[in-house]
């Protein structure tokens, strides 16, 4: 298992260049696309923010910033979630006919999520520049929290990849989920307290490790040290037990899809 | 070259490492897409579970596309698969490459494989070619190094030149179909597993492709063979197997096994192929002139063949009805086989011969006397006509007869009649 983790690693790699580079040269706007979800999302809630449509609490940072910083981090989670059964689902031609280590799937798409999470870095570093958010010792933590958000996101698509490739519902679903899920998690507003609400956005298990790694790059203040550290074990747990489910359930799909 | 590569062989034999073992491997399909796809689901279930499968029986709308199936392979060798569409070729193929488990029985296999059943897998159409080799070879399993040291070779045995360098999408079929072959054909590696790809690209990549393959055979290469065409496999392969609806019918022999499966073949066509058409007489009206009333073979002495025999006489009998005196008639016969395509393989015509065959008015019988058939065995489809100038008086579009033989005729497109005799000086 770990043999083929290590030897897929060259094939991840070539995969990655080649889905990189094949987007790119097909896009006009090419990395803008990276920014841009975010710039949009933050345009449209400071709008109806402004002008009290919705009303949001103290959010600590500038509203926009605050928008577009964590619009940028659950996009991360997104992308994270829909990685695996994307890979899997086009690559069905190459999975049905060469035995190479499906890891290699897997690794080229996070390797992908972190690609463009780098292009979004310079959106937020722009941001925290433009709009002067003081930037703590903790700022060099924040890739332990967000491999653990990306983590969780791929532990997810992991799971359901091999459903994936078997039932389009799946990718359909997943769809719909990350849209009522955004609504779940303190993207758009801050943590609430008390209530119902309150309660489920506590349960999503995004919310600590979004929330902390947002802590970590601005105020240095973790709020929920302790449903960071769980939601981090179980993400690191987790994704080992998918991996092996995954592993195992592979040579079954392979042989639905080509039959 | 056949030869050439048999003797250079010859050092790997029997004892020689054993790379590929299948032992008694059956597999199940099923072909309604719901059940099917929650067949998988099922089975992935029972495997988390660690449950049995229950891999040896049937369930609901299942068939088995491969049962008890039991071969080896060793350095060196070559084996050919043949059988009908459908047979379980290519399932046999995605089983030994590891794609598919088996449901019963026991795969394996020691060394690298390459599939060449997929030809340009990872390809992605907006890349250069440049680019798409390096995706691909990796993922046929080489590392970095190792396509750097190929690079050149594949670029220089896919003929494609200063295209290498612009998106794959923009190559014709074949330019593709020729860098997914250098690719695979350059991984070297311990059993190739080629599957009805030979038939990529012109005349000169092809010979290009055999060549190539006989090399990598003399490296001790191992090879199985999916071909349709028996004469790419009776070149490469020395033994054979015979699948026919997922059962191994035969295996042995090269030469033992085509004969089979040729025999097999034409045997399915020989319901329609009874030797004798007759025909129901025209009405005076309809009639052109002279109507072909039956068409068969006959021997010398004037009996029905419903069978030819190669190297025997065989004598085209087409009886008629004519109506009017015709003082030169040309008959037509066009061959064709109908086992492989549709392919002319003979035309003889009496008027080419500068024949006179004068006819006057009621029945008359024509007779195109083989004083040998030269024919292999098969079904042949011939197309009969009869013609005086431009002007066509009756024809028959296919006459369907068999060719059977007493000797054994693999390896030859004709039969040579011929004697031997020894000169004494």
């Amino acid at each position: 298992m770990w043999r083929d983790l290590l030897g897929s690693r060259e094939i991840a790699w070539r995969l990655m260049v080649r889905d990189i580079s094949a987007k790119y040269r097909q896009s006009l706007l090419g990395i803008a696309w990276a920014f841009l979800p975010s710039i949009v999302m933050a345009v449209g809630f400071t709008l109806a923010n402004n002008a009290r449509v919705i009303n949001i609490g103290f959010t600590g940072l500038p509203y926009p910033a605050y928008v577009m910083f964590s619009t940028a981090l659950w996009q991360t989670f997104v992308e994270a979630l829909n990685g695996p059964v994307q890979a899997v689902t086009m690559a069905k031609p190459m999975l049905a006919r060469v035995n190479f280590p499906r890891e290699a799937l897997i690794l080229s798409k996070m390797g992908e999520v972190f690609f463009n999470f780098a292009i979004k870095l310079i959106l937020i570093v722009a941001l925290f520049i433009w709009f002067r958010i003081p930037v703590g010792w903790t700022v060099i933590l924040t890739p332990v929290s967000l491999i653990h958000l990306v983590l969780l996101g791929t532990l997810i698509g992991l799971l359901l990849a091999p459903l994936g490739v078997l039932y389009q519902d799946v990718s359909k679903g997943l769809s719909m989920l990350t849209g009522f899920w955004l609504f779940l998690t303190p993207v758009v507003y801050p943590v609430p307290k008390g209530g119902t609400f309150s309660f489920l956005v506590q349960l999503n298990p995004v919310t600590p490790l979004l929330v902390t790694t947002r802590e970590l790059a601005t105020t240095g203040i973790v709020s929920e040290p302790m449903g960071f550290w769980v939601v981090s074990a179980v993400s690191w747990l987790g994704i080992l037990l998918t991996w092996i489910i995954f592993r195992l359930a592979m040579p079954f799909v392979v042989e639905r899809v080509s039959s | 070259m056949t030869n050439l590569i048999k003797q250079e062989t010859s050092v790997w034999n029997k004892d020689s490492e054993l790379l590929i073992e299948v032992d008694q491997v059956s597999k199940k399909f099923c072909r309604d897409l719901k059940q099917s796809l929650f067949y998988g689901v099922q089975d992935i279930a029972t495997e988390l579970i660690g449950g049995n499968r229950n891999g040896a029986n049937l369930r609901k709308k299942e068939f088995w596309a491969l049962k008890d199936i039991s071969f080896q392979l060793r350095r060196g060798q070559a084996l050919g698969l043949v059988g009908s569409n459908g047979a379980g070729k290519s399932t046999l193929l995605r089983i030994i490459s590891g794609l598919i488990k088996p449901d019963t029985g026991r795969v394996e296999v020691r060394g690298r494989i390459a599939p060449l059943i997929a030809l340009g897998a990872g390809f992605n159409p907006i890349l250069t070619g440049r680019e798409n080799i390096y995706a691909n070879m990796s993922i046929l399993g080489l590392s970095k190094q190792e396509i750097e040291e190929r690079f050149p070779d594949v670029i220089d045995f896919s003929e494609i030149g200063d295209a290498i360098d612009a998106p794959v999408q923009t190559y014709s079929s074949g330019m593709a179909a020729r860098l997914g072959f250098a690719c695979a054909v350059h991984i070297e590696p311990d059993v190739l597993l080629i599957d009805e790809v030979l038939s990529v690209g012109d005349i000169k990549f092809k010979m290009k492709c055999h060549h190539r393959l006989a090399l990598l055979r003399e490296k001790g290469t191992a090879f199985i063979l999916v071909s349709h065409n028996q004469y790419n496999i009776l070149n490469v392969c020395e033994t054979s197997l015979y699948l026919a609806k997922g059962q191994l019918i035969l295996s042995g022999e090269t030469e033992t096994i085509i004969r089979k499966y040729e025999e097999d073949l034409c045997l399915q066509g020989t319901e329609t192929a009874l030797g004798r058409i007759t025909l129901p007489p025209k009405p005076k009206s309809e009639s052109l002139g002279l109507d072909i009333l039956s068409v068969c073979f006959q021997d010398q002495e004037g009996n029905l063949l419903p069978k030819v025999i190669t190297g025997k006489p065989a004598y085209l009998s087409v009886k008629c009805q004519a109506y009017k005196h015709i003082k030169n008639i040309n008959l037509g016969f066009l061959l064709s086989t109908t086992s492989e395509g549709e392919s002319r393989i003979l035309t003889i015509t009496s008027a080419s011969e500068n024949q006179d065959l004068e006819i006057f008015p009621g029945i008359v019988e024509i007779q195109m006397q083989m004083s040998s058939c030269g024919l292999i065995p098969g079904v042949y489809s011939a197309n009969i006509y009869l013609k005086e100038g431009v002007r066509t008086f009756d024809k028959i579009e296919s006459f369907r007869f068999t060719v059977k033989s007493e000797q054994n005729t693999s390896r030859c497109l004709f039969y040579q009649p011929h004697t031997w005799k020894v000169i004494n000086h």
